[in-house]
C-alpha cells in the first residue's frame, strides 16, 4: 500500500472543564482537595486517509467526529498523538512552517449561514484566501481564479458584488465550497456539509462535491451522521462511539456486513423507504457522558453481547476475515 | 364524517407591501386513529399548516379563508376561549425542539400537573397520578424520580419522551407532531418514532406528522400530503406515493435521496430551489424547476386529478391520464 496522505496516530483530545487552580479546589471530608474534570472527546484514534479517497467518519452527537476534523485541520491542538500530512508531522508546526499545509488542507463547515462573513461580498470572501496564499499574484490572476471557482460550483461570477445574505442556503454552501477550492487544495475536511440543507439541495451539493473530487483529484475526510450519504459517497467508513473508532471498513463491506454491535444498531435505525414497519435493533439506555468514560469497551453499557471482559479491557481494532477492522471482544472471540 | 376536515384553507402574512400567501386552498381530512404525513422542504408551508389548525399562527399571519372542521365545528371561527378548551385537550401538539417546549424553571411534574388542571377539575394528587401513568406509558426509566426533575437534567431523547407524555395527558383525539425527531440522533429518532407509532395505535389517536424525512413518513404514516410553496401538490396513500410518485416534484424528492442512487454515481437533482413567498411563480409554482413544464403550467395552477387513489395537481399527469383513457377507448 502506498503511504497515506494524512495519518492520524494515537489522537487524544480532552477539554478541561475544571477551570483555574482555585476553582479546582474542593472541600471534602475536612480537607482541601484538587479536583480536575475533563471531557474526553477523542480517546486514541488511529486513521489513515489514502490519496483520492473519501473517508467518512460517522457517529452520533458527542462521539468526537467533529473534534477529529478540527484537530486534523489544526483548529484544535491534540492532547496527545500526532497528525502527519504526506509523511510530515504537522500538529506541532507553527507560523510560517504551517502555511503550505494550510493551503493544501481546506475545510467546509456545516452551517453556511455562520461560515460566511456577513459583511464581506462574495468577491471579497473568495479573494481573501487567494491573496493570502499567493501574495505575488496580479489582480487579473486573482480575478480569473475567482471566476473559475465560482463557475465550477455553479454560481454566476457576475454575483460577486452580492453579500452572503442574498443567497439561499444551498447557494451559500456552494460559495463556502468555492472558498475552499480557491487555493487549489489537495485535501478537504467537510464537517457535516449537507446536514443543514433541504433534501433536493443536499443532492445538488453532494453532486458538486463528487464532481470536484473527480476533476481536481481531491481527497476527503467527510464527517456526517447520515449513513445514507455515507453509503453513497464514501470509499471507506470509520464508525465512532464516545471518542473511539469501533469499526473501520470499506463502504460496501460495512453496509453489507456490519460487525460491531453499535454499527449494526446504527444501520438498522435508518428510516428506509421500503420498510412498512420500523424494524430496528433497540439499544438500552443512552450515550454515557464523555466526562466519566466507562471502563473497558465504551459501548459495554448498551451492548447486548457485553460480558466481564468487555467491562474491563479496552478492545483494539482488529482485522477480521471480511476485511473490516472491528474493535469488539465479541467479534474477536467469535461470539458474534 | 372525518374527525378533522380542512377545507380550502388560506393563510396569509400581512407584511409591508401587501399580503404574502403562505397557504393556498389547502384541503385534506384526517380520520379517527389515522396517521397522516405532511412532507415538504423548508418554506413549503407544512409548519404553518400544522399551526393554523389550532389557530396558533402568530401575527402578522392570519387565516384568510376556508374552514377547519373538528367534529363538525369550525376551529377557524372559534373564539380564543373556546379554542383553549380544545388545544392540548382534544388536539395536542408536539414541537421540534424539546428544550424550547419545556419550561426550564419548573419541574417536569409541575408542568404536567398544570396542563391537567387547566382542563380537569381534579385534585393535584390525582393529576400527579395521571402524569405518572403517562410517563410510564412513554417508557421513561424511574418515572417517579423524573416528576421532580428539571428539563436540563434529562437527555434530548428523554425530554422528547416527556413531551409525548404531556401530549397524551388528556387523552387527545389528535396529536400534531411538527418534526418531532429532527433534533435527535438516528438511534434515538428510531426509538421515539416507534414509541409514537405504538402509542397512537394503542390509544387510537390520530397523528398528523410533519417532517422533511421521507423515510420516516414511509414507515409511520398511512396517508401523506406533499406540499410545495404553500400548496398541496399530491396526496394519497403513503405506500402508493412512495412506490409510484406522480408529481414531478415528489418524484424528484424521492430520487434525490442518496439511498435511491447507485453508490458513487451522481444523484438525481432538482435544479434551483424553493421560491420565496415574495415571488411565487405564476401558475404551477414548481414550473421553473420542472422538466415537463409547458406554457399551460405558467398560466394557471392545475386542478387536482385522480390517478389510482392519489390526487395530483399537475397538467403533465392529467395529460397522461387523458392519453391512457383515449388509448383504452380506441382499443375497445
Amino acid at each position: 500500500m502506498t503511504s497515506p496522505l494524512v495519518s492520524i496516530r494515537g489522537l487524544e483530545k480532552r477539554f478541561d472543564l475544571s477551570g483555574s487552580f482555585l476553582e479546582q479546589l474542593r472541600f471534602e471530608g475536612g480537607r482541601l482537595r484538587r479536583k480536575q474534570e475533563a471531557v474526553h472527546a477523542i480517546n486514541g484514534v488511529n486513521l489513515e486517509v489514502q490519496k483520492g479517497e473519501a473517508l467518512c467518519v460517522v457517529g452520533e452527537s458527542g462521539c468526537g467526529k467533529s473534534t477529529v476534523a478540527r484537530t486534523v485541520m489544526g483548529l484544535l491542538s491534540p492532547s496527545a498523538g500526532e497528525i502527519h500530512y504526506g509523511g510530515q508531522r504537522i500538529d506541532n508546526l507553527e507560523g510560517k512552517a504551517a502555511l503550505p499545509y494550510r493551503r493544501k488542507m481546506q475545510m467546509i463547515f456545516q452551517n453556511p449561514y455562520a461560515s460566511l462573513n456577513p459583511r464581506m461580498t462574495i468577491q471579497q470572501t473568495l479573494e481573501e484566501p487567494i491573496r493570502f496564499h499567493h501574495p505575488d499574484w496580479s489582480p487579473v490572476q486573482v480575478r480569473d481564479k475567482i471566476h473559475e471557482v465560482m463557475h465550477s460550483v455553479g454560481i454566476d461570477p457576475d454575483w460577486g458584488s452580492r453579500f452572503g445574505h442574498e443567497f439561499s442556503g444551498g447557494q451559500r454552501q456552494r460559495i463556502a465550497i468555492a472558498r475552499a477550492l480557491a487555493v487549489d487544495p489537495e485535501f478537504i475536511v467537510a464537517d457535516e456539509p449537507i446536514s443543514a440543507l433541504d433534501v433536493s439541495i443536499q443532492a445538488q451539493v453532494l453532486n458538486l462535491l463528487m464532481d470536484a473530487q473527480e476533476s481536481r483529484g481531491l481527497t476527503y475526510l467527510f464527517i456526517t451522521h447520515d449513513l445514507a450519504v455515507v453509503e453513497h459517497f464514501g470509499t471507506r467508513v470509520a464508525v465512532m462511539y464516545l471518542g473511539r473508532v469501533c469499526e473501520l471498513a470499506d463502504t460496501k463491506t460495512l453496509f453489507a456486513m456490519p460487525r460491531h454491535p453499535y454499527t449494526q444498531a446504527l444501520l438498522s435505525a435508518i428510516p428506509k423507504l421500503e420498510d412498512d414497519r420500523p424494524n430496528h435493533i433497540r439499544l438500552q439506555g443512552e450515550v454515557p457522558t464523555p466526562v466519566n468514560l466507562p471502563s473497558g469497551c465504551v459501548f459495554h453499557g448498551r451492548c447486548p453481547y457485553a460480558n466481564e471482559r468487555c467491562r474491563q479491557e479496552v478492545p483494539q481494532l482488529i482485522a477480521t476475515d471480511g476485511g473490516a477492522q472491528v474493535a469488539c471482544h465479541a467479534v474477536e472471540e467469535g461470539r458474534l | 364524517m372525518a374527525l378533522l376536515e380542512v377545507k380550502n384553507l388560506d393563510v396569509r402574512f400581512a407584511v409591508r407591501g401587501g399580503d404574502l400567501t403562505a397557504l393556498r386552498r389547502i384541503s385534506f381530512s384526517l380520520d379517527k386513529g389515522e396517521r397522516l404525513g405532511l412532507v415538504g422542504e423548508s418554506g413549503a408551508g407544512k409548519s404553518v399548516a400544522a399551526f393554523s389548525i389550532l389557530n396558533l399562527i402568530a401575527k402578522p399571519g392570519y387565516i384568510a379563508g376556508g374552514q377547519i372542521l373538528f367534529e363538525g365545528k369550525d376551529l377557524a371561527a372559534m373564539s380564543e376561549r373556546e379554542l383553549r378548551k380544545i388545544r392540548g385537550n382534544r388536539i395536542a401538539m408536539i414541537f421540534q425542539d424539546p428544550m424550547m417546549t419545556l419550561n426550564p424553571v419548573l419541574t417536569i411534574g409541575t408542568q404536567m400537573v398544570e396542563a391537567i388542571l387547566a382542563h380537569r377539575k381534579i385534585s393535584k394528587k390525582e393529576a400527579r397520578a395521571i402524569a405518572l401513568d403517562r410517563l410510564q406509558k412513554v417508557q421513561i426509566p424511574s418515572p417517579e424520580k423524573r416528576l421532580d426533575q428539571y428539563p436540563h437534567e434529562l437527555s434530548g431523547g428523554m425530554r422528547q419522551r416527556v413531551i409525548i407524555a404531556i401530549a397524551l395527558l388528556l387523552d387527545p383525539e389528535i396529536i400534531i407532531a411538527d418534526e418531532p425527531t429532527t433534533a435527535l440522533d438516528v438511534t434515538i429518532q428510531a426509538e421515539i418514532m416507534d414509541l409514537l407509532l405504538n402509542l397512537c395505535e394503542q390509544e387510537n389517536v390520530a397523528l398528523m406528522l410533519i417532517t422533511h424525512d421521507l423515510g420516516v413518513v414511509s414507515q409511520v404514516t398511512q396517508r401523506m400530503l406533499v406540499m410545495y410553496s404553500g400548496r398541496i401538490i399530491e396526496q394519497g396513500p403513503t405506500r402508493e406515493i412512495i412506490n409510484d410518485a406522480r408529481h414531478p416534484y415528489t418524484q424528484g424528492l424521492i430520487n434525490a435521496l442518496p439511498q435511491m442512487g447507485e453508490p458513487g454515481a451522481r444523484l438525481f437533482q432538482i435544479p434551483g430551489s424553493m421560491p420565496s413567498l415574495k415571488n411565487v411563480p405564476s401558475g404551477c409554482p414548481f414550473h421553473p424547476r420542472c422538466n415537463f413544464a409547458t406554457d399551460q403550467c405558467k398560466r394557471a395552477m392545475p386542478e387536482y386529478v385522480r390517478s389510482g387513489n392519489v390526487d395530483v395537481a399537475c397538467y403533465e399527469v392529467a395529460n397522461l391520464i387523458e392519453q391512457e383513457k383515449r388509448m383504452q377507448e380506441a382499443e375497445s
